[in-house]
């Protein structure tokens, strides 16, 4: 029996494929693409659904001038550099510390792995709630312990720069654990033999680590990053039940910004223009990220 | 020989149907009320639905919610049109649908009904109107008040008849001094929930909320003096009340650690009563919230959505929700404030709560809503949170609230309740 040509299979299988391939493609279209049209329609239109059920007429790019020229938005921006940097910046090098301080499959050490991821298993709402418990300045937790080594705890919630500090230690708190989990994953599969090499070589740990460990991890360091990075610029759930923006303004973040906007005073034209403005931000920073993973150190 | 019997079964039942029809008229219709997610509100309507549906036949759906989940199902619902509840919970913070609203006179009239309530409480601010009709029934009352601790006044020597807040901030001054050296406050206010600053400013406050061409707006020399009045008093708290919240400043006070609160009284009602949470039990009372402002009050109403397809079974759960027997009810097990006067009257009650109620009553009295928007109310409130913090100046955070103001737009049912309630600039 004579095999069919590569060809025909090609041929005789762009049929299936593009019915297998069509009910996926309409799905996301659907429902990745159209809201995301919509809303950049909504953007360009004055709208307040409490004001008219219906759209009150084109505006152009109006809601963008005024929502980049609006101080609480700008307030906002800087809130969610300054808590997501923070944020981030301690995860990654907690979570690869952590990891390494957890390496090995000894019964104790997965049991205190076990227990160190617990905090990514909250619901961020109840983590805030729990921390709101914790800092609060006269009876809390935090402050009873450092009453306990001779410091007097600060005004947690109440100050402007501690509230931030605070919403800082929850993300952190919470997803230090994600961090670990995949470092330790990832130092998990560096081959043995590399680090062998390295020892009879005369390499010390730190070298080791400096210039076979890193730059093998870096890779998943960095899309570790990514997540970490759009994850806590979205949150909103743990700030709403921890500071709820406040102390005045705060901890208010893009994120709460454009809900207020959006589900509070339902000004759907002005939260649509933010959520692009967010996205834009979120997408420039992601990019600079996915830039450093390309370069060729 | 059977069948005669059943036949002569069901000629017998034929007028019970015709009785049952006649006491049901409703019977089978199906409703849906909302209230809010509390454990007071939403506890009262269940513990009482299944009476109503017996006593009525209409089936009726609970849905409770969160506060700001309420909020927006409630506006959606009727900007869309979609009708999916027909007895709705609120207040005016939803006032920018009130107009989709159905005018209840019709009903009041042909029911005779609301005859009893509290007066202030069923006028319009309290109670729902758009365009002069009455949309809403109120269904609790609750006023800001200022409550203290019996045996330190009396150990002081100070009486708590402040009328003005100049007189309270006096009374403070003397119980700092008499306080000196022990750990409790002269007082306690929950100034980290950054949304109840502005009920103290509304005390002292003595000024218009609109303008006369129906614009938000504050008389400025009144409420620079008010901002700067209020941030003031948080010298009287414990250290770091800055951050206190409602239940934190609550427990400041149940445990002793101050002599006056300013607050929601049924929030800490039925807990400073109660040994178990309380180390003041007997030893507080409710004093008159201090003016030339008012007391702000928080009073629930049901309305009847515009798209109800069954209004008249609606408006069977607001008069079986709705009444003072109900009300009484919710505030003795519940601790729900009752807009009904017979509540305060009742001589056994006026017994138990005798170092309650005179106060309570006499705020209620007095007790007003606001004309604000959500936006509005935010804007302000953060501002004065900024301003308590002392992140900015009284004037920055009038001047900023008045820029933020200036892009809000008062919903006419607003600019109708503030002129009813003496709230708006004269012409």
């Amino acid at each position: 029996m004579l095999k069919k040509p590569a060809t025909w299979h090609r041929r005789h299988d762009v049929p299936w494929l593009i019915a297998f391939v069509l009910p996926a493609f309409f799905i996301v279209v659907a429902v990745q693409f159209y809201p995301l049209a919509y809303s950049a329609v909504l953007a360009a239109q004055e709208w307040t659904l409490t004001k008219s059920q219906e759209p009150e007429g084109f505006v152009g790019l109006d809601n963008f001038v005024e929502e980049l020229g609006d101080e609480t938005f700008r307030r906002s921006v800087r809130n969610s550099v300054l808590i997501t940097g923070g944020a981030v910046i301690l995860e990654m090098i907690l979570g690869v510390c952590l990891a390494y301080l957890t390496m090995g499959s000894s019964w104790r050490m997965r049991a205190v792995r076990t227990l160190l991821i617990l905090p990514m298993v909250i619901a961020p709402v109840a983590a805030g709630t729990l921390w709101r418990i914790l800092l609060n300045y006269r009876a809390g937790l935090v402050n009873h312990l450092l009453g306990l080594i001779g410091v007097q705890g600060p005004e947690w919630l109440a100050s402007p720069d501690w509230a931030l500090v605070s919403v800082i230690l929850l993300d952190t708190w919470q997803w230090t654990p994600f961090v670990l989990l995949v470092a330790g994953a990832a130092i998990a599969s560096i081959p043995g033999d590399l680090l062998e090499v390295a020892a009879i070589d005369g390499a010390s740990r730190w070298k080791t680590f400096l210039y076979i460990e890193l730059p093998l991890l870096t890779p998943l360091l960095l899309l570790t990053l990514v997540f970490r990075m759009l994850e806590s610029l979205l949150s909103l759930d743990s700030i709403y039940s921890l500071t709820f923006g406040g102390p005045g303004y705060s901890t208010y973040t893009m994120t709460f910004y454009i809900y207020t906007q959006g589900l509070r005073n339902f000004n759907f034209g002005a939260a649509a223009a933010s959520s692009w403005i967010f996205m834009a931000f979120a997408s420039v920073s992601i990019a600079l990220v996915f830039w450093f993973q390309r370069k060729d150190w | 020989m059977k069948k005669a019997l059943l036949f002569l079964f069901i000629v017998a039942l034929l007028p019970l149907g015709g009785a049952l029809a006649q006491d049901m008229p409703h019977a089978g219709a199906e409703i849906v009320a909302t209230y809010m997610q509390s454990g007071t509100y939403d506890i009262g309507a269940e513990n009482i639905e299944g009476a109503f549906e017996e006593a009525t036949g209409i089936e009726l759906e609970l849905v409770a919610s969160p506060w700001a989940v309420l909020n927006q199902n409630h506006i959606t619902d009727l900007t869309t049109g979609t009708g999916e509840f027909d007895v709705m919970s609120g207040e005016f913070w939803i006032a920018s649908v009130w107009d989709k609203m159905l005018p209840l006179e019709d009903f009041v009239e042909r029911d005779e009904y609301g005859g009893d309530f509290i007066p202030t409480i069923w006028q319009p601010g309290p109670s729902g109107h758009y365009d002069g009709k009455r949309i809403g029934i109120p269904y609790s009352a609750d006023a800001y008040g200022i409550v203290y601790r019996t045996d330190i006044f009396e150990e002081a020597g100070i009486s708590a008849d402040w009328e003005t807040w100049d007189d309270y901030i006096a009374a403070l001054d003397q119980l700092e001094m008499h306080l000196e050296g022990s750990d409790i406050a002269p007082s306690v206010f929950s100034w980290g929930a950054s949304e109840q600053t502005p009920m103290i400013f509304l005390g002292m406050y003595d000024g218009y909320l609109v303008d006369a061409d129906g614009n938000y707006a504050l008389d400025e020399m009144s409420a620079l003096a008010s901002l700067e009045k209020m941030a003031s008093l948080l010298d009287y708290n414990p250290e770091g009340a800055a951050g206190l919240s409602i239940d934190e400043a609550n427990s400041v006070f149940l445990t002793g650690n101050a002599a006056t609160m300013i607050c929601w009284v049924s929030f800490m009602r039925a807990a400073a009563q109660n040994p178990d949470s309380s180390l003041i039990v007997d030893n507080w009372a409710v004093a008159s919230f201090p003016g030339p402002g008012f007391p702000f009050i928080s009073a629930w109403n049901l309305f009847i959505s515009e798209y109800s397809e069954n209004p008249d079974a609606a408006w069977e759960w607001v008069k079986f929700y709705i009444n003072s027997e109900q009300a009484t009810e919710r505030f003795v097990e519940l601790g729900v404030g009752s807009p009904y006067l017979s509540t305060y009257e009742d001589p056994e009650l006026m017994e138990a709560y005798s170092h309650d109620f005179p106060g309570m009553v006499d705020n209620l009295s007095r007790a007003q809503s606001v004309p604000w928007v959500f936006e509005a109310f935010e804007i302000f409130f953060r501002n004065t949170s900024e301003l308590v913090i002392g992140s900015i100046s009284a004037e920055e955070a009038l001047a900023n609230t008045l820029a933020g103001w200036s892009e809000v737009t008062v919903p006419p049912a607003l600019v109708q309740s503030a002129a009813a309630q003496g709230q708006q600039q004269d012409m």
